[in-house]
């Protein structure tokens, strides 16, 4: 980023939103680097020579991208409220989830991903099971039974919240009374599905994180990593500073190791060079502070009862 | 610098009795002998760049490379390109930008009258993929551009005013033209303030090269090996100084 004025950075110049450079210094622009990059190590007395930029930048968004994925801790947030079809549409920018949580009366409470199917794909089928196909040979989809079960609150769940198998529901059948009850012995809680928070599955291909029915109406915090590609607009992508040369030494190495005939021990010392960029980057971000570590050794003289 | 240069041919011409070159026949040889000689100034900058990476080249005075890239840099021209539709440009020509080119250095891409960037030239063989490539799509920080007979194509299209592309290219040297008047009972007296007078453009280090290769010309034209030899000679010390 352009170094700035301190009016510019606190209210932008005057100009709306005047919040837009808040922060900006901890960043370098994607077109920073490339520049940089064919400035300083590309060139005719260099290692890299006579590449093309569309390479360089190819390689440059490949590294944040890589590094979006793990080193930088910069979790997305997006807070929905889902609705009757049990849905939360993933974000344009999403690339994997970190956390899904409830919102309620002020708490924020992690979910957990449903072990069990709970969203199926359904072909509409005749009678003895046949099939029907639309005009172009395409087989004809219909609501699957788990999916309208699901959204109409009748799916058991393994979990403690609503249907749970273990509920003793009782039916009223010929003027008596039967119970449902769990088939088998059992032995203690099942740790593995003792929440009684809502659930869901993420269905990637379909796009959406599928709910079971007690989240109707509620809301829901999705915590999501993204590859900072800012929709595709280049003069938007940025990077922290603190990983700037690791994206250098990324580009430098990703060209090295491609290029015909460029010597191996050329190519290991890009690639180590490269490791040890990142290994340094990461330690920088992960702001291990003295002060955060007395406050948690301030219990270690706590009795356990 | 172009009279001293006919002069001295026609020294050694008259010298040896080889004969006579008319001014035209001069003009012509020496806009031949001037192209040559600009089109090794190339072919020299890149031998003089893998010297350097062969480390066998100095810095300061023995800086060769500086003075080569200071004679390409003499015709180094920066002009806004004419349209021709939407996103594609006329290359530099005479009608259009006042010079034809040797080649393009530089594409700057404009938008509003603001610079976005630099294009980078991308062979047909790729811009169909690269057009297709989530990640390098050429876009307006990273815009790219092919040439096809005269036109120059822009990427993104979104560059398609009249004024938002300009390139930086080495145009060819003016065309030496040795102009004189005609006095009835003798030779052409040089004249220079004549409108359509133009001097060799390279620098006086090369009078001895132009010299040289005029000879050659010359003597191909006269039917004179002796010449052609003479000249050819001279050349050759030029390079092996060079």
């Amino acid at each position: 980023m352009a170094y700035l004025s301190q009016y510019q950075y606190y209210e932008n110049g005057g100009t709306a939103p005047t919040n837009q450079n808040w922060g900006s210094y901890q960043y370098v622009s994607l077109e920073d680097i490339v520049n940089n990059f064919q400035l300083m190590y590309a060139g005719n007395h260099s290692l890299i020579n006579n590449e093309e930029r569309y390479k360089i930048l190819f390689h440059a968004k490949r590294a944040i991208q890589e590094l979006n994925y793990d080193a930088f801790k910069e979790i997305k947030a997006l807070q929905l409220t889902v609705f009757d079809n049990l849905t939360f549409v993933l974000p344009s920018d999403y690339v994997n989830w970190v956390r899904i949580s409830l919102y309620k009366d002020g708490w924020i409470r992690p979910l957990n991903e449903n072990i069990q199917l709970n969203s199926a794909k359904a072909y509409l089928q005749g009678a003895g099971g046949t099939l029907t196909f639309d005009v172009d040979g395409n087989v004809i989809t219909t609501a699957s039974e788990l999916d309208t079960d699901r959204i109409n609150g009748n799916q058991k769940s393994i979990y403690l919240n609503k249907n749970n198998s273990d509920e003793q529901t009782s039916v009223n059948s010929d003027a008596n009374w039967y119970a449902e009850y769990s088939i088998g012995a059992r032995y203690g809680l099942n740790t593995e599905t003792a929440n009684a928070n809502p659930t869901f599955r993420i269905d990637k291909k379909a796009g959406v994180i599928n709910f079971d029915s007690t989240m109707l109406n509620e809301s829901c915090i999705l915590e999501y990593i993204s590859d900072g590609m800012e929709g595709g607009n280049d003069s938007l992508i940025t990077v922290n500073k603190l990983f700037e040369q690791y994206i250098y030494a990324a580009i430098k190495y990703e060209l090295l190791n491609s290029k015909f005939n460029v010597q191996e021990y050329i190519i290991s010392r890009a690639r180590k060079d490269k490791s040890a960029l990142l290994r340094n980057a990461k330690i920088r971000l992960s702001n291990i502070h003295p002060g955060k570590l007395l406050m948690n050794l301030r219990g270690d003289n706590k009795w356990i009862k | 610098m172009i009279n001293s240069v006919r002069n001295t041919v026609l020294a050694i011409l008259n010298k040896n009795n080889y004969g006579y070159i008319s001014p035209s026949d001069f003009n012509l040889f020496a806009k031949q002998a001037q192209l040559d000689i600009f089109d090794e100034y190339f072919i020299t900058y890149n031998n003089q760049i893998n010297k350097e990476n062969g480390r066998v080249s100095g810095t300061g005075y023995a800086d060769a490379k500086k003075g080569t890239e200071e004679v390409i840099d003499y015709f180094s021209e920066t002009s806004a390109l004419t349209q021709s539709s939407n996103n594609v440009y006329f290359l530099p020509s005479e009608i259009t930008t006042g010079y034809d080119y040797y080649l393009i250095n530089k594409v700057l891409c404009y938008s509003g009258g603001l610079l976005k960037g630099e294009a980078e030239k991308v062979t047909h063989s790729k811009i169909t993929m690269l057009n297709n490539s989530l990640l390098t799509k050429p876009s307006q920080t990273y815009p790219a551009y092919t040439q096809e007979a005269g036109l120059l194509t822009v990427y993104p299209e979104t560059f398609n005013g009249v004024s938002d592309v300009k390139a930086q290219y080495i145009r060819y040297p003016k065309d030496p033209k040795w102009t004189y008047i005609t006095i009835s009972n003798g030779d052409p007296i040089f004249n220079q303030s004549l409108s359509d007078y133009q001097d060799f453009e390279l620098p006086i280090e090369d009078e001895n090269n132009l010299v040289a290769r005029i000879l050659q010309y010359a003597g191909i034209s006269i039917r004179e090996g002796d010449a052609y030899a003479f000249g050819k000679n001279i050349e050759q010390q030029e390079n092996q100084e060079s």
